[in-house]
């Protein structure tokens, strides 16, 4: 071996090394980072109040949600952006016990139930619900047509008593905001209400009582008025 | 081999086991017998001073004997390995033997869901047991499947079972199996069916008879509406 080739492996060798340690040293990082979920309690409790622990955990969400949280109606995922922190946990909380997507007939709520198990601990749940209230509110795409809001503005009063006048929903009674949200999600749950795919499960509490509620829609035209309706209110 | 790391539950789980192992020690054999020829050769005909270069065309039969009597061996482990699979892809595919029972069997990003048939034994009556995650079945008997899905690509596997089925839309595809003991095991999707399809689980009960005839009156719907009257 001339002298040229000897030091051409031995440049060789040395760049090598430098690899496999910035490989390792990567490796490492990677390992400690605090998307592991494997992370004990104490770490996740840590970092629950860093949203970019939030953030970092709904980039799993985005993926239907869409990175606004506007929602995709292709893949059943309803706008969840800027609803507030105590319902999104609340809804996070029912999928992870199996109070909702665990119906025969819930296909949307089948396609989140695993997801929501992605999410190891509490302050997990915590960290991406606070995420998605602090997002800037998307409007979503008004898909469905037919529907009456003057005809639906009556078949609107008993959903105040619990969703207030102007949608804007009410946490002491567990009543979501209605105004913004999507449109096609909206009759999905009516229906599923009313099929009792939804608010039949036992540990479903707060879904039993707008069961009753949907009941007060005789069909879907009537269903479609009140939604049309609703997209007229401001949430305020 | 299999069995250490994951037990057998299905009365064909032993043939599929068996097949794999023959493959494997076939395929291992060869391996080390290549390897070490492979070896052997560049150590025989490694760079010596005064020995110059030698190109081989490899015309000559004491050359070609190299490829001609491992081809040949490799072909006769071939028909063992081909008689093998065949015996156990009829077995296992292409027979269904009469079944006790059938079930549905339903795959969507990113669940499975389950129809049984109720104490009539039928399904698609009012007395039909529908689940999610949750599949229960009575050990010993023969179960036949129906598997559909409602969106994309799914497959239906129990790795005790030795059982993997592809869920295509549209279609609804056939199978079975017979359990050979009782206990509680994974579902697992195994064909990449989107952002979901790692988590998308669910579980196997594979109970005696007494107990599964109880699950069956707790959760049939007519059995329940029968005993509340």
């Amino acid at each position: 071996m001339n002298r040229t080739n000897a030091t051409l492996v031995r440049h060789a060798s040395r760049a090598l090394g430098v690899a496999a340690l910035l490989g390792l040293a990567l490796a490492a990082t990677q390992l400690s980072a605090p998307v592991d979920a494997n992370a004990q309690d104490e770490t996740a409790a840590a970092v629950a109040v860093d949203p970019e622990r939030g953030e970092k955990l709904y980039a799993l969400c985005a993926q239907c949600h869409g990175e606004n949280g506007a929602g995709n109606p292709m893949a059943l995922a309803p706008s969840i952006a800027g609803l507030p922190q105590w319902f999104v946990e609340g809804q996070l909380k029912k999928f992870k016990n199996g109070a909702r997507g665990t119906h025969f007939d819930d296909i949307p709520g089948m396609r989140m139930r695993p997801m929501s198990l992605w999410l190891k601990q509490d302050s997990d749940v915590v960290a991406v619900a606070e995420f998605v209230a602090n997002m800037e509110k998307a409007e979503p795409v008004a898909i469905l047509e037919g529907g009456d809001p003057e005809a639906g503005k009556a078949k609107y009063l008993p959903c105040t008593a619990c969703h207030g006048q102007n949608g804007q929903g009410n946490q002491a009674l567990n009543a979501p905001p209605l105004a913004g949200m999507s449109d096609w999600y909206q009759l999905w749950a009516l229906k599923a209400f009313k099929a009792g795919i939804r608010g039949t499960n036992p540990l479903d509490t707060t879904g039993a009582l707008m069961r009753p509620m949907s009941m007060t829609l005789a069909d879907e035209q009537q269903m479609l008025d009140v939604i049309a309706y609703i997209g007229t209110l401001s949430g305020e | 081999m299999i069995e250490r790391y994951l037990e057998q539950v299905s009365t064909y789980a032993g043939d599929i086991d068996g097949l794999i192992n023959l493959i494997a020690w076939f395929v291992g054999v060869w391996f080390l017998v290549a390897e070490f020829v492979f070896f052997y050769l560049i150590f025989k005909f490694r760079h010596r001073e005064g020995h110059k270069g030698e190109y081989i065309t490899g015309e000559e039969k004491h050359q070609k004997r190299f490829i001609t009597i491992p081809h040949f061996l490799v072909l006769v482990c071939d028909i063992f390995i081909i008689i093998g699979a065949v015996r156990v892809w009829v077995d296992v595919k292409q027979t269904l033997p009469p079944a006790d029972a059938t079930v549905r069997i339903i795959g969507q990003q990113w669940a499975w869901s389950f129809v049984h048939p109720g104490p009539d034994g039928e399904l698609d009556t009012a007395d039909d047991i529908k689940t999610v995650e949750s599949l229960n079945t009575e050990v010993g008997k023969v179960y036949h499947f129906q598997l559909e899905s409602r969106d994309v690509l799914h497959d239906f596997s129990v790795p005790v079972f030795r059982l993997k089925q592809d869920a295509i839309p549209g279609r609804i595809i056939s199978g079975w199996w017979k359990a050979t003991k009782t206990g509680e095991w994974d579902i697992q999707c195994a064909e990449i069916c989107g952002i979901g399809h790692g988590v998308m689980r669910a579980r196997i009960k594979v109970q005696s008879a007494a107990e599964h005839a109880s699950w069956m009156h707790e959760n049939s719907p007519v059995a329940s509406i029968a005993s509340a009257n």
